[in-house]
């Protein structure tokens, strides 16, 4: 695995890539709370 | 010879006796690395603070996975909505970092002023909160094992958030006194990997602590 954090663009792009991992995790507990 | 083929006109060779007469000082130190020493000193740094991170995770996920411990603890809240800002806040922060060493490489001083000065900003405003938060949320540490995870985790964050203020307190400074260029501007650089790296590492805190 390249190591994200080499540069501060590249740490950038994986904060941007956890945000929206994050983002969808959250939604889908929420909606699966919601629904079961 | 070197001296007769000067003599005659034509260029020096660049001889192991040359480069001995030129060179001053102690050998240059060993680098086994094709990384700078700064930035890997910044790794290995962010590389042992995932461990830190890592620990505390492990008694989270502990409690709540293998002892079936209730999150949050029985009669109490967790301020989700407020968290949820907090969050927006540092993360919003983290683009102004971007932008803040973006105008640096292109020579715009003030993008960068303006940049690294609001990423302190928000990052004050981020800890402000945490801290109204830890005011009014109506448990303490010691009053059951999960205040001390949401505690240990949230403040373990905090000390990060604290020491990146820090950082962008000089390059902010450093920022306003005109010591970047866009051929030197590993001062703003350093700083703004370990910031993105405290953003990921409360974005997966917030997930883990607020969300699940």
């Amino acid at each position: 695995m390249i190591n994200p954090l080499r540069s501060e663009a590249e740490a950038f792009r994986f904060l941007i890539y956890v945000v929206v991992v994050a983002a969808l995790i959250g939604v889908l507990v929420v909606v699966g709370r919601a629904i079961l | 010879m070197e001296a007769a083929s000067v003599a005659a006109g034509q260029p020096a060779h660049d001889t192991h006796g040359e480069h001995e007469e030129h060179h001053h000082g102690p050998p240059e130190a060993n680098r086994s690395s094709r990384v700078e020493p700064q930035l890997l000193g910044m790794l290995l740094f962010i590389i042992s603070e995932i461990m830190v991170f890592g620990a505390f995770f492990t008694a989270y996920f502990f409690i709540r996975v293998v002892g079936g411990a209730d999150w949050p603890a029985a009669g109490t809240e967790l301020p989700k909505l407020i968290a949820l800002v907090n969050t927006c806040i540092l993360v919003s922060s983290s683009l102004t970092m971007h932008w803040a060493l973006e105008s640096a490489k292109s020579a715009n001083r003030f993008g960068l002023q303006a940049g690294i000065l609001t990423t302190f900003l928000l990052g004050s405003t981020f800890l402000f909160v945490q801290i109204n938060e830890y005011v009014h949320i109506g448990f303490a540490p010691q009053d059951h094992a999960q205040g001390t995870i949401f505690y240990g985790l949230t403040g373990l964050h905090g000390a990060h958030v604290f020491i990146g203020l820090t950082l962008l307190a000089f390059t902010t400074i450093r920022a306003f006194r005109g010591h970047f260029t866009p051929a030197e501007h590993r001062g703003v650089e350093v700083p703004g990997i370990y910031w993105h790296f405290v953003d990921v590492m409360w974005v997966i805190v917030y997930l883990s602590v607020y969300i699940l």
